[in-house]
C-alpha cells in the first residue's frame, strides 16, 4: 500500500461523511462565487474600448433635469468633438406592463455608428431606420425576450413624457454591454411632445483619447454661468456615479460574503476534525509504529485538503458552468445582464478552499502531535 | 413510550465540541436570513409609514411616481377651489402643490455623489403632513433660498448642518433647520418653498398636488370627479396608498434574501447531518441498550429528530441574537421610484424572529431525519456488540 492510496482509503472509508463534507464545501463555494459575481456586476460596470472616448453631458443639478436643445450647436463647434447626439430617456412602459422593463432612448440616428460604433446593425436595417422617423432599432436581448420580429410595432406609454409613442421595429443591434434598449428618432419625440426644445443628455465622442479631458473641460466651461449648467464627464465616471448610488447595499453584500466564508470554514473544519478525532487511536498506533509527527500531519493535511479541493471543483465549476451557459438576463428578470465568473473570482474561491483545507487539518494535527502514544491508545472516543 | 426530552438536551451539551460548530453554523445562516429580510421589511415599513390617510395625492395620469408627474398651474387653479376640499379657519383650501426636483449632491467624506429628493411645498404643505416635525433650527422662509433637511440626511451629505450652504442650479441654499419624518419617506427629503423651487429650477409646472378633502364621502367624490375630468388628466391616490405602493426596491432584496437563505441552509443541513450521524455512530451501544429496555423504534426516531431540532433551535436563537444589534440601524439605498437616496432602518420584528426560529428548526429536522432513521433501524444485537 502506497502512502497515496492510504490517504485516499482513509478519506473515503466513511463514504457518507466524505460526501457530505464535499457537498457542504461545494454549496458554500457556489454561494461565495455567486455573491462575488453579483458584487462585481454591481460595482464594476461592463465597458468596451470605445467607451473611453465617449463623454456624457448631463444637467449639473441632476440627471432628471432636462437640457435645452440649443446647446447642440455650441457643443458641435467645440474643438476636439468628433460627434454629438441628444440622448433622451423616454421612460416608456410596453403595452400593459406596470414598470418599464427595457429602456428607450431618443437620439440622432445618423450619429449611431459614429458614437456607439460597437453596436452592430446590418447596413440595410440602418438605412431603413434613417429613413422612417417612427422606426426604431431594438437590442437583441429584448428582441429575444419578447419574441419581436422586424416590422412589429411597439406601443409605449411614457411615465415622463406626456405623449404616447408607437415605434416600428426596423433593425436589431448587438455587441454593446447592454443589448436591451430601444433607440429611436429624437425628432419623433420632439414632434409628439409639442417641440419642448428639451433633451435629456448629450453624448459626445472626442477625436482621440488624449483629447477627452480637454473636451470635458471645454464643454463644462462653455455652459458655465448659463441657465442650464452642465456636467460633462467620461462615460466611465458617469456609469460609476450610478454605482455610488447603491449606497450601503455594497457593504452589505460584502459583509454577507465574509459571513458565508466564515460559516463555511467553521462547519467544514468541524466536520473534518470530527473524522480525525474518531481515528485518534489509529494515529497513536501509527505513531507507535514509528511514523513522525510531520508525516502524520501530512496524512491529515492531504486528506482534508483533498476533500476541500474536491468540493471547490464541484462548487466553483458548477457556478462557472451555470453562469456561463444560463440566460442570466431572463433568470434575474433583467436585474443582471450577464454574470461573468472571472478568473480572479475563481482564484479567490480556490484560495478560500485551500485555506479551509489547511485550517481544518491544523487543530486535529496539533492534538495528535501533543498526545503521547499511550494516551492516544487509551482514547475511547 | 417516548424517551424523556432531557436525554436529548443533555446529549447536545455533553458532546459540545462537535455540536458547537454546527450550532454556530446554523446561527450564522439564520442571522443572514433575518438580516436580509429585516432590510426588506425596513424598506416596506418606511414606505407604509408615510402619509396621512385623510389626504389625497393628485398626479398626472400614467406617472408611476410623483417625481415624474406634472400638474400645470391652470389645473391647480381649477381644482383647488373645489367644494370637496377642506378649508382652514381663514377659509383657505388645504392644498399643497409640490415641486419635486432631483438634486445631485456630494456625500460626506468624499464618498461620491448621490441624488437627493428636494420637495418644494406650498404654505399648507406642513399642515397636511403632521408626521413631519422640526427638531432643530427653524422652518425656511419664502424667497430667501432657505431649506430644511431631514435629520437623517444631515449627517450624510456635505454642508447639511444647520447654517451650511450648498450651491446647485446657480443658487446658493442655506440649511436653516433639521426635520424628523417619523421614520417615513420624508426622512429622505429636503424641503423648501414650492414656487421658489419652480423659479430656481426652471419648472413651469408643479409635480403633484396634495389635498385634504372635507370627509370620506367627499374624498370618493373628488377622486371620481378628477379622474374623469377632461381638464385634468389625473390619477388620484390616497396618500398612504401611494407610498405603500412605492416599494419595488424591497422585492429584489427579499428574493436575494430567500435565495441566500435556501443556499446557505443546504450547507447547514449537510453540517447538521454530519453531526447527527457522528452522534448516532458514537451512541450505537446506547441505542442498543435503549431497545433492550423496551423503547420502540418509533420513540428512538422521534428522540433523535427532537435532538436535531433542539440543536438547530439553539443555533436559531443564537442567530437572532447575532442579528439583533442591527435592529434600528439606519442605512440607505437608491429608491427605484424616486431615483434618489432612500433612508430606512433595519427592522427585526417578532414575526421575523419567529420565522428565523422556525427556519432553523426545519433545517435541524431535515438534517437529523436520515441519521434518526438509521438509529431507529440499528439491529439490537450488533448494536450492543459494537464498541
Amino acid at each position: 500500500m502506497t502512502i497515496g492510496s492510504f490517504i485516499l482509503k482513509n478519506a473515503l472509508r466513511n463514504k457518507r461523511r466524505a460526501l457530505l463534507s464535499v457537498l457542504s464545501v461545494a454549496v458554500s463555494l457556489f454561494l461565495l462565487v455567486t455573491l462575488l459575481v453579483a458584487l462585481r456586476e454591481m460595482t464594476v460596470p461592463a465597458e468596451d474600448v470605445r467607451a473611453a472616448q465617449r463623454i456624457a453631458v448631463r444637467h449639473r443639478v441632476s440627471l432628471a433635469n432636462l437640457l435645452p436643445a440649443r446647446q447642440l450647436s455650441v457643443i458641435q463647434r467645440i474643438p476636439g468633438v468628433a460627434g454629438v447626439t441628444p440622448f433622451t430617456y423616454y421612460g416608456g412602459k410596453y403595452k400593459n406592463e406596470e414598470i418599464p422593463s427595457f429602456a428607450q432612448f431618443a437620439m440622432d440616428p445618423l450619429q449611431m455608428t459614429n458614437i456607439f460604433g460597437e453596436a452592430k446593425v446590418a447596413s440595410e436595417q440602418l438605412a431603413a431606420w434613417y429613413k422612417d422617423r417612427r422606426s426604431c432599432i431594438v437590442g437583441k436581448l429584448t428582441m429575444e425576450r419578447y419574441k419581436f420580429k422586424l416590422g412589429d410595432t411597439l406601443p409605449m406609454t411614457s411615465m415622463l413624457w406626456p405623449c404616447d409613442l408607437e415605434f416600428k421595429i426596423v433593425g436589431v443591434y448587438e455587441g454593446t454591454p447592454d443589448d436591451r434598449n430601444v433607440m429611436f428618432h429624437h425628432k419623433y419625440l420632439d414632434e409628439a411632445s409639442g417641440n419642448t426644445g428639451m433633451v435629456g443628455t448629450w453624448w459626445v465622442r472626442a477625436n482621440s483619447l488624449e483629447e477627452v479631458p480637454l473636451v470635458v473641460e471645454r464643454i463644462n466651461k462653455a455652459f458655465a454661468n448659463t441657465s442650464a449648467e452642465v456636467l460633462a464627464e467620461t462615460e466611465r465616471a458617469f456609469v460609476m456615479s450610478f454605482v455610488s448610488m447603491w449606497g450601503n447595499i455594497k457593504v452589505f453584500i460584502g459583509t454577507i460574503c465574509s459571513v458565508v466564508v466564515f460559516t463555511l470554514v467553521l462547519v467544514s473544519a468541524s466536520t473534518m476534525s470530527m473524522a480525525i478525532r474518531e481515528r485518534f487511536r489509529e494515529l497513536a498506533v501509527l505513531k507507535a509504529l514509528g511514523f513522525q509527527r510531520r508525516e502524520l500531519f501530512a496524512f491529515i493535511l492531504a486528506e482534508s485538503f483533498g476533500l476541500a479541493m474536491t468540493g471547490a471543483i464541484i462548487g466553483v465549476g458548477g457556478a462557472w458552468a451555470l453562469y456561463t451557459h444560463a440566460n442570466i438576463n431572463q433568470l434575474t428578470n433583467g436585474f443582471f445582464i450577464v454574470a461573468e465568473v472571472t478568473p480572479r473570482i475563481m482564484g479567490m474561491a480556490f484560495i478560500v478552499a485551500a485555506g479551509l483545507g489547511i485550517i481544518s487539518s491544523l487543530l486535529p494535527s496539533l492534538a495528535v502531535a501533543r498526545t503521547t502514544v499511550v494516551e492516544g491508545l487509551r482514547t475511547l472516543d | 413510550m417516548a424517551l424523556p426530552v432531557s436525554y436529548n438536551v443533555r446529549n447536545v451539551f455533553v458532546r459540545w465540541r462537535s455540536t458547537l460548530a454546527t450550532i454556530l453554523g446554523i446561527a450564522l445562516v439564520v442571522a443572514v436570513f433575518v438580516l436580509v429580510q429585516s432590510l426588506a421589511i425596513g424598506l416596506r415599513k418606511t414606505s407604509a409609514n408615510t402619509g396621512d390617510p385623510r389626504n389625497l395625492m393628485i398626479v398626472r395620469k400614467g406617472s408611476t411616481a410623483e417625481s415624474v408627474s406634472q400638474v400645470t398651474r391652470e389645473q391647480l387653479r381649477y381644482l383647488q377651489y373645489m367644494e370637496e376640499i377642506a378649508r382652514d379657519a381663514q377659509g383657505q383650501p388645504l392644498v399643497s402643490a409640490d415641486t419635486l426636483v432631483l438634486v445631485n449632491l456630494p456625500r460626506v467624506e468624499d464618498k461620491g455623489a448621490a441624488n437627493v429628493l428636494l420637495r418644494g411645498i406650498s404654505p399648507r404643505g406642513k399642515e397636511l403632513r403632521p408626521q413631519v416635525s422640526l427638531v432643530d433650527g427653524r422652518w425656511f422662509e419664502r424667497g430667501k433660498r432657505e431649506v430644511v433637511v431631514s435629520r437623517r440626511l444631515g449627517g450624510r451629505f456635505q454642508n447639511f448642518h444647520i447654517g451650511g450652504q450648498f450651491t446647485t442650479a446657480g443658487a446658493t441654499f442655506t440649511v436653516v433647520g433639521w426635520m424628523e419624518g417619523g421614520k417615513s419617506a420624508f426622512d429622505s427629503e429636503v424641503w423648501m418653498d414650492a414656487d421658489e423651487a419652480r423659479k430656481i429650477f426652471g419648472r413651469e409646472n408643479y409635480s403633484s398636488v396634495l389635498v385634504r378633502p372635507v370627509d370620506e364621502p367627499a374624498a370618493m367624490r373628488l377622486k371620481v370627479k378628477l379622474e374623469n375630468s377632461r381638464q385634468i388628466a389625473a390619477r388620484v391616490w390616497r396618500e398612504t396608498e401611494y407610498y405603500a405602493d412605492q416599494t419595488k426596491m424591497a422585492l429584489p432584496i427579499q428574493v436575494v434574501g430567500n435565495f441566500l437563505a435556501v443556499a446557505m441552509s443546504i450547507g447547514a443541513v449537510f453540517a447538521a447531518m454530519n453531526t447527527m450521524y457522528a452522534s448516532v455512530g458514537a451512541r450505537t451501544r446506547e441505542v442498543g441498550t435503549l431497545r433492550v429496555l423496551g423503547f420502540r423504534r418509533r420513540s428512538i426516531l422521534v428522540s433523535f429528530l427532537l435532538e436535531g431540532a433542539f440543536l438547530a433551535f439553539l443555533g436559531g436563537c443564537l442567530g437572532c441574537a447575532f442579528a439583533m444589534p442591527m435592529n434600528g440601524y439606519a442605512a440607505s439605498v437608491i429608491g427605484f421610484e424616486t431615483f434618489s437616496e432612500m433612508m430606512f432602518e433595519f427592522r427585526i420584528t417578532p414575526e421575523l424572529v419567529a420565522q428565523g426560529l422556525i427556519f432553523s428548526v426545519i433545517v435541524g429536522l431535515i438534517g437529523s431525519l436520515l441519521p434518526a432513521v438509521r438509529a431507529s433501524r440499528l439491529p439490537v444485537i450488533s448494536a450492543l456488540k459494537s464498541v
